[in-house]
């Protein structure tokens, strides 16, 4: 069993191989669970995807579900949920990922199917028809979740195209979508030399490495194209809704997960939003009592990060709630004291270690790192590199990157004016 | 997996389940109270209580609270149902006593009225919040309709009305009768030394007072009243449907909760082949909930306007086909291994282990290992399944909707 001791429940181990093809095979044990959760992420995310074909993403994360090798949907649905493994699959910026947390027992028996979903889904066209009908209703149903559309219109508008392209897609773009046009994707950019497939938990690596040799090992398959990057959408937006909230979504640059002032960043953006005693949630909520939900995370994508804030409150109070959000950034690099700085330290490095006892967020954890830094970082290194910032670093970094050009999308029923912004 | 239990003489239950090969430690404190035990007149008073415990003591301010959290690394919170309020902190072991000391600490609140008046401003903001939630709205609107006059199906959150006129008296009056040691559990999980983590809560809590503190238990059929609520910035319809279930206390919840999953999980339910798979609804669920003396089954549903008499013709066949020819051995196997599953990967974190832990606690003054739950679910007959759907009919349901302004 993993000892009581910090240092060793720390230092935790990476199995790694990478078949011929160059696929990438990632596996980080865990003693102390009876779980393993996994993730093929596979090249297909909404900027990799061909112009006019927003949400495509989401239509094939479904309809490759639906019947696959000799099962059809229904008894491919039966399968997976005999073994009783817990679905998840997402759409990102970069990649679909599919996959599940499951008991360790199962593991071979769900590899198997999820082999099957990714080189031999059936692809029917009926069950086309629904999918895409579905995903139409999901796009639809956004405008009843203003929360999420906020900070999805905002992300959209924030990263230069095609980057920010709405996960979920456009109603447009879906309508047109083809069975045809689909596959075609479904057939590019499944790419196994561009995959990963990460898992942590309790397994068997050699195991696992000569199953899924014998089911991906297939030739080097030429690279993707890699696209360009276009423009940003404009400053503000304001999109109308008679809800009960105004909801802001801000976002403004910052480094990338490969820049050496990345942890220096991810402390920043933790003195003012990572605790209760951080800066927002202190101005904003408990000063002055103009939000519940406040609060600023990082986002990083591998082209491009930023942080982003979402703030929503009733319509009277949203100028305010803006003005006093932009100005919690503006004056972070003003000044922050050693205790800010160690309180930002301490809750990020526990987030890790408590983190790190999910098999599914140390699934997802080592996928992402090998995508984004081509390494996994051990957590005693991401512990390290936290523990190496200062008051002066920080405060070094944030001057010589100041704030610049904020993104605004606001939706409710009244607009605000974000200052020397252009709406779009 | 060791359990341990210490009742201190005032009636306050401290318990703990220690794994030594976790990496973190969970404490929360488990208050039995919640919108269930309030009168019209202070409707939203447990949650903005809750909120109010953050604010300090006579010794720490609000910022100080924030900012000692904040410096062990804790991830912390709490929630307010109708029947319990939970204060929680997921931690690093070495941090465990500090976080603790909190907690006790904030159990005994200052209550003051300046803060009072800004967390009001709070609240109102949190309930305009799930105003733009209809998923959320629907529910608890629903669970109002079903219970119908029963305090059960109080609001959490309260109203706006009733926010604004609470005051900073009734609040007080309101703590002092239920936020009594014996009305209480502190539970532990992961990693932690029980002695020293006893003494802690021990010092800092002997001396409150015990009270004579109760709550009805009736079980409530319902009302199976229909409703719509319109409004005009919506573009789907929310559909939500409650039926009565067996209580917390009934060993048949097991069977409740499989039966709930066969109809209603996610995914590879009846709910999910004949409504979602088909394109008729983007969502359609159906949860178990349940609760002390009573018990819901809670079904969610969204789909276009145009498709609602269709989705509604097929739960009710979905219900009719169920009460006819019940469900099949296939269906069970399916049900167990997904409930199975989840269990063991929801108590591999201690945050996971340390609500069910407290919940057991609280409703059952019983410590249940996870195997005791495996082996309840593993037990469960098709039969018992059979009965529940004779004795309860989920097809004879309260039904509220909220949509967009109909075309007249």
């Amino acid at each position: 069993m993993r000892g009581n001791d910090k240092r060793s429940a720390m230092s935790e181990k990476l199995d790694k191989h990478i078949l011929k093809n160059g696929m990438v095979i990632l596996g980080e044990p865990m003693e102390a669970v009876e779980s393993v959760a996994f993730g093929f992420m596979l090249p297909a995310g909404a900027a990799l995807l061909p112009e006019g074909c927003c949400g495509a993403g989401t239509v094939i994360a479904d309809w490759i579900f639906r019947g696959a090798g000799d099962k059809n949907n229904r008894e491919l649905g039966d399968a997976l949920d005999g073994l009783g493994l817990h679905r998840a699959s997402s759409v990102g910026s970069s990649h679909i990922t599919i996959g599940a947390a499951l008991e360790a027992e199962n593991i071979a028996e769900a590899i198997k199917l999820y082999a099957d979903i990714i080189l031999q889904a059936s692809l029917k066209e009926d069950q086309f028809e629904l999918v895409r009908q579905l995903a139409i209703d999901g796009v639809r149903a956004l405008d009843d979740a203003p929360r999420q559309k906020v900070m999805l219109k905002l992300r959209e508008r924030f990263y230069p195209s095609p980057l920010g392209r709405s996960t979920l897609g456009e109603i447009a773009e879906l309508k047109t979508l083809t069975a045809e046009k689909t596959k075609q994707i479904i057939k590019n950019n499944f790419n196994l030399s561009q995959t990963i497939f990460a898992f942590a938990g309790k397994y068997d690596f050699d195991a696992i490495v000569s199953q899924i040799k014998n089911l991906f090992e297939t030739d080097q398959q030429e690279p993707l194209k890699s696209f360009t990057l276009g423009s940003k959408a404009g400053k503000y937006t304001h999109l109308r809704n008679d809800g009960a909230q105004v909801h802001i979504g801000l976002m403004t640059e910052t480094v990338k997960p490969t820049d050496e002032n990345y942890y220096n960043a991810r402390v920043a953006v933790s003195v003012l939003s990572g605790g209760m005693s951080a800066r927002l949630f202190t101005e904003v909520r408990e000063k002055r009592g103009l939000c519940y939900a406040v609060g600023a995370q990082y986002h990083g994508l591998k082209e491009a990060s930023g942080i982003a804030c979402y703030a929503g409150t009733t319509p009277d109070k949203a100028q305010e709630t803006l003005d006093c959000v932009m100005a919690e950034f503006n004056r972070l690099a003003d000044g922050i004291s050693k205790e800010e700085i160690e309180r930002a330290k301490v809750g990020l490095k526990s987030a890790l270690v408590l983190q790190s006892e999910s098999s599914s967020s140390r699934a997802g954890g080592i996928g992402s790192d090998y995508y984004m830094l081509g390494r996994v970082r051990s957590l005693d290194e991401i512990k390290n590199k936290i523990e190496a910032t200062s008051v002066d670093s920080v405060l070094g970094f944030l001057r010589n990157n100041k704030f610049k050009d904020f993104t605004v999308v606001t939706i409710g029923p009244k607009e605000v004016h974000p200052p020397s912004a252009d709406k779009s | 997996m060791e359990f341990k239990k210490k009742i201190l003489a005032n009636g306050l239950a401290v318990i703990g389940e220690i794994n030594k090969s976790a990496k973190s430690s969970a404490v929360g404190f488990f208050v039995k109270t919640g919108s269930r035990d309030e009168t019209k007149q202070i409707n939203g008073v447990s949650h903005f209580l809750e909120h109010m415990l953050f604010k300090g003591t006579e010794k720490l301010s609000a910022f100080e609270v924030n900012e000692a959290f904040d410096r062990t690394g804790a991830q912390f919170n709490a929630f307010t149902g109708e029947e319990n309020t939970v204060f929680y902190a997921a931690v690093l072991p070495e941090y465990l006593v500090e976080v603790t000391r909190l907690w006790t600490g904030l159990m005994r609140p200052a209550l003051r009225d300046e803060d009072f008046n800004i967390e009001k401003s709070v609240i109102k903001e949190e309930i305009a919040m799930y105003k733009d939630m209809p998923s959320f709205d629907v529910i608890d609107r629903c669970r109002s309709l079903h219970f119908d006059s029963h305090p059960c199906g109080n609001s959490v959150l309260g109203s706006e009305e009733s926010i604004s006129n609470l005051t900073a008296e009734q609040m007080q009056g309101y703590f002092m009768r239920r936020y009594a040691p014996n009305n209480m559990a502190v539970a532990f999980a992961g990693n932690f030394h029980w002695e020293q983590i006893c003494s802690v809560v021990e010092s800092s809590c002997e001396k409150w007072q015990k009270q004579a503190v109760s709550r009805k238990l009736e079980e409530v059929p319902g009302s199976k009243k229909k409703k719509r609520v319109e409004k005009s910035n919506l573009v789907r319809e929310h559909i939500c449907l409650m039926s009565p279930a067996v209580s917390i206390q009934d060993p048949r919840r097991f069977a409740a909760s499989l039966l709930a999953t066969i109809i209603g999980d996610d995914v590879g339910s009846r709910f999910f082949w004949e409504l979602v798979d088909k394109a008729l609804a983007e969502a359609a669920t159906m949860q178990f909930g349940p609760m002390d003396g009573t018990g819901v089954f809670c079904s969610y549903i969204r789909c276009s306007s145009e498709n609602v008499s269709k989705v509604l013709d097929t739960v009710q066949s979905i219900f009719e086909s169920l009460s006819r020819s019940g469900i099949t051995e296939d269906e069970m196997r399916t049900a167990k291994n997904k409930i199975l599953s989840a269990l063991v990967i929801k108590n591999e974190l201690p945050m996971g282990r340390l609500i069910d832990l407290g919940a057991n606690w609280i409703y059952l003054h019983q410590y249940r290992t996870i195997e005791d739950d495996i082996n309840a679910i593993k037990a469960v007959t098709i039969d018992d399944i059979h009965s529940l759907i004779k004795q309860f009919n989920p097809g004879n349901f309260t039904q509220l909707s909220i949509g967009p302004v109909k075309a007249s």
